[in-house]
């Protein structure tokens, strides 16, 4: 019997106290700098060096290059960049191996959707997210 | 009133008033039933450092279980296809009519009440063993073998726990010397039974939480275990009526606490000098407050405690309640003829 | 005449307390259970076949998805296999975030043990304020790797990231607040006597049956085998702190609880001794070549995850990815001990024993 009275008290004192639930979806979650989330790709930072797509553990990237508009000019740019979040594991190696930082993190997580083809994301629309980019990528 | 009422000869006028009033009690039972849930989700909820429903009704969320309830309504009826059509629709209602028909047992205050029964507190102990009917129904009429052993750990729970639930409250009659219920709030005007019954009334309290199917004893419906229990099958409606059933009696065996051991609508203490004055605090409200804090007690224990085991059950049933409470009747017996004749 | 018969019951896959994607198919007379037979591999990914075309490094967030409730251990065990391999030294600062981290994530995966077994158990609020203490622990390693679950956070030849500034004080303000909530638990639950009738006695078996299934962990522990790879077979810098192996000698579900709320203590004693030696400075990645080709030839390792010894065999061809790598998984081998100690229990026992063997579907599965 005592035991089951101390258990009691414990539940009774908790009574009092301030509840540590967030309100989510009113409220969004802040994450902090380092959090993994969608990735901001930046086209003009862009070597088409592959390097991301080689890296991720999930195929998940596809990317392809064209040349340089200009023709005195060797070296390439980025033509399609497509992320698929339905295979995404956002595990950062992409953001880690890519020397320019053309592919960062940002601290957006909410992916849900109606359909699984709006989680195929294109060049574009990474571009857009620019919110909660993170600002230091490298240790 | 309902004294003059009771005795006046039977007339459509009479039947009218009665069918009013029972309208009235149903209304006031649906509205605690409704603020019951949401108390408990409440409380709960503070307990466990949560807010509780906060979506519907402003901030205390005071519509959520309408909304839910409404939900309940609307939902498509589903019968499972190898079910006992006619049992199962049925069960529900065997389960949630007596715990209408018990509240009529109950007076609410000195002039409230609905019957004056000579032997009230044994209708309502012996009416609230049907609802078992109901559950070992519905469970064995869903077919389903989670349903099924759900219903026979009720069954047997509603056998091991109503034997030691009806002898521990024989110290009270033993005491006011009458199994009417107004008769048995006004032998307590001056000290209340949980004073004079304690062992009674801890042995009256596990017993009845037994009853209800409720933390600890909740095994007929162990989430963890089997899913729903008895009516894992259930959705919509029935399993609405299900639950009424449950809160139905939460109301009813809270009611029936407060009238055996805490002197239903009467002021505490009035042999001390100097307290004289909690009597001009109407009984009615009274009532409600020992009420209220019975049924807290039976949340704040389901914040709290763990399941017990079925076998465990049975044996803390027979092998302790039942020798306890047969000690009880003997050692009021005792304490009755020695001090008190 | 009265006939019965014995019932099949299938518990799982979509079952409450099977924390997971796991089925048990039982015999039961009335409610006692004849036989039981575990059905796994709902969650089978692969994990150990798919490796076998990834890089080392492409590896580590798949050891994420096995133990997920301490995916640090997973994370280390990959990490410390190819290092083993190719003789790499580590910095020391990595060392200690790594067994910050590790520790951490075992203080909240026990905590998910305690809060889950409770839940089993019929009693809900423990899982609520156990959950309090595990959201800050994620919190904590959520800043310092930027990921709440699947961590993703140690590299070959060291860590991804750094401490935060401020990092190593939070942890030390967690210590003591975590030993105080852990006395509360002791308080709410440890003399409840409705707990303890349900847990003592329960699924009861003695050391030689542990040690001949193969238990490890606190499964074994709870017999009162003193056996923890951190101190018999000290990896990382586990010989530099001073903690002691909790034992039980009665074996049962209660004997588990008491050795994994004990090992939450010995986990906080060394996060503590971590948060005082942390070096100031230093680098957190060791000179690791840009191509990561283990030698030929092969390896095993092991350590102590929360749930037991997670082993790593890999066998190298000198090329980029294993020619074969194998997890032992500790989830999978406790497993096997469940149809034995089903056998003739009552049907309300089978949560019970289930539960205290805590297993992870992810790691059960691969």
């Amino acid at each position: 019997m005592l035991g089951l009275a101390k258990g009691l008290a414990y539940t009774l004192k908790q009574l009092g106290k301030e509840g540590v639930t967030s309100n989510y979806p009113e409220e969004p979650v802040e994450m902090p700098d380092r959090f993994r989330g969608i990735q901001r790709f930046y086209p003009e930072k862009c070597i088409v060096c592959n390097q991301c797509a080689a890296i991720c553990p999930t195929d998940c990237i596809q990317l392809t290059g064209k040349p340089h508009p200009d023709p005195n000019n060797k070296k390439k740019i980025i033509d399609t960049y497509d992320i698929n979040f339905e295979i995404c594991i956002l595990c950062d190696l992409c953001t880690e191996v890519c020397p320019t930082e053309a592919v960062v993190m940002s601290n957006n997580f909410e992916l849900s959707s109606y359909s699984r083809d709006e989680l195929f994301k294109d060049m574009d629309w990474l571009h857009e997210n620019t919110k909660n980019v993170r600002e230091v990528n490298r240790p | 009133m309902m004294a003059s009422l009771l005795t006046s000869a039977p007339s459509l006028l009479n039947f009218l008033i009665f069918f009013v009033l029972s309208a009235l009690l149903l209304g006031a039972v649906l509205g605690f039933v409704t603020y019951a849930i949401l108390a408990e989700r409440k409380v709960l909820g503070f307990m466990q450092l949560r807010v509780g429903p906060n979506q519907y009704g402003g901030r205390f969320g005071l519509l959520q279980t309408v909304a839910d309830v409404f939900k309940l309504l609307i939902k498509e009826d589903v019968i499972p296809a190898k079910a006992d059509k006619p049992l199962f629709k049925i069960a529900p209602m065997i389960a949630f009519v007596p715990s209408f028909a018990v509240l009529a047992a109950i007076p609410f205050t000195d002039r409230f009440y609905f019957t004056d029964m000579g032997v009230g507190l044994l209708y309502f102990l012996s009416l609230t063993s049907i609802t078992t009917l109901g559950i070992l129904a519905g469970g064995w009429a869903s077919n389903n073998k989670y349903s099924l052993l759900g219903a026979m750990r009720s069954a047997a729970q509603m056998i091991s726990y109503e034997v030691p639930l009806v002898m521990s409250v024989i110290g009270v009659i033993l005491f006011s010397g009458s199994l009417n219920l107004l008769n048995i709030v006004e032998a307590q005007s001056t000290v209340w039974f949980i004073v004079l019954q304690p062992l009674g009334f801890v042995i009256f309290l596990v017993a009845a939480v037994a009853e209800l199917n409720r933390v600890p004893f909740d095994l007929p419906e162990a989430e963890s275990e089997l899913v729903a229990g008895y009516f894992t099958e259930y959705s919509g409606f029935r399993w609405a009526f299900f639950m009424l059933a449950e809160y139905v009696y939460i109301f009813a065996t809270a009611a029936l606490t407060t009238v055996l051991f805490f002197g239903g609508w009467l002021p505490p203490l009035q042999w001390v000098p100097g307290l004289g004055f909690l009597a001009y605090i109407p009984g009615p409200v009274w009532f409600v407050m020992k009420f209220s804090a019975v049924v807290f007690f039976f949340i704040w224990l389901r914040g709290t405690l763990p399941r017990v085991r079925s076998d465990q059950l049975m044996e803390f049933g027979w092998k302790v309640l039942l020798p306890l409470s047969l000690a009880n009747i003997f050692l009021s017996a005792f304490v009755f003829e020695l001090f008190f004749k | 005449m009265i006939r019965t018969e014995e019932m099949i019951l299938n518990v799982g896959p979509q079952h409450p307390s099977t924390h997971g994607v796991f089925r048990v198919v039982v015999k039961i007379d009335g409610e006692t259970i004849v036989e039981a037979k575990p059905v796994i591999g709902y969650l089978h990914r692969g994990t150990e076949k798919l490796a076998e075309d990834l890089n080392y490094t492409q590896i580590i967030p798949y050891t994420d998805r096995m133990d997920y409730l301490s995916a640090m251990t997973g994370n280390y065990v990959i990490c410390h296999a190819v290092e083993t391999m190719m003789g790499l030294e580590i910095p020391e600062r990595a060392e200690y975030l790594r067994v910050m981290a590790m520790e951490l994530g075992r203080v909240a995966s026990h905590l998910v043990w305690f809060g889950t077994y409770l839940l089993d158990l019929g009693a809900m609020s423990p899982f609520l304020y156990a959950f309090r203490e595990r959201e800050m622990i994620i919190n904590m390693i959520n800043e310092l790797c930027g990921a709440r679950l699947t961590f993703n956070y140690m590299r070959v030849g060291g860590v991804k990231w750094d401490a935060p500034d401020g990092w190593v004080d939070k942890v030390k303000e967690f210590i003591p607040y975590m030993r105080e909530q852990l006395e509360g638990y002791h308080e709410l639950v440890s003399g409840n006597e409705i707990f303890l009738n349900r847990v003592k006695g329960v699924g009861k078996y003695d050391a030689e049956t542990a040690v001949n299934y193969s238990l490890s962990g606190a499964n074994l522990r709870c017999t009162g085998v003193k056996r923890d790879l951190r101190k018999d077979e000290p990896y990382s810098i586990y010989d530099r702190f001073d903690f002691d192996v909790p034992t039980e000698t009665e074996g049962d579900a209660y004997a588990r609880y008491l050795v994994r709320m004990e090992e939450i203590r010995q986990s906080l004693r060394i996060l503590e001794q971590c948060v005082e030696q942390f070096p100031e400075g230093g680098e957190i990645l060791g000179k690791v070549p840009r191509n990561i080709r283990p030698p030929e030839g092969e390896t095993s390792v092991r350590i102590e995850s929360p749930r037991g010894e997670i082993g790593c065999y890999i066998y190298s061809k000198k090329k980029p990815q294993p020619y074969r790598l194998k997890f032992r998984r500790p989830s999978f081998y406790n497993l096997q001990i469940l149809p034995k100690l089903l056998e003739g229990e009552n049907i309300a026992n089978l949560v019970t024993i289930l539960g205290g063997i805590d297993i992870v579907l992810g790691e059960v599965d691969g």
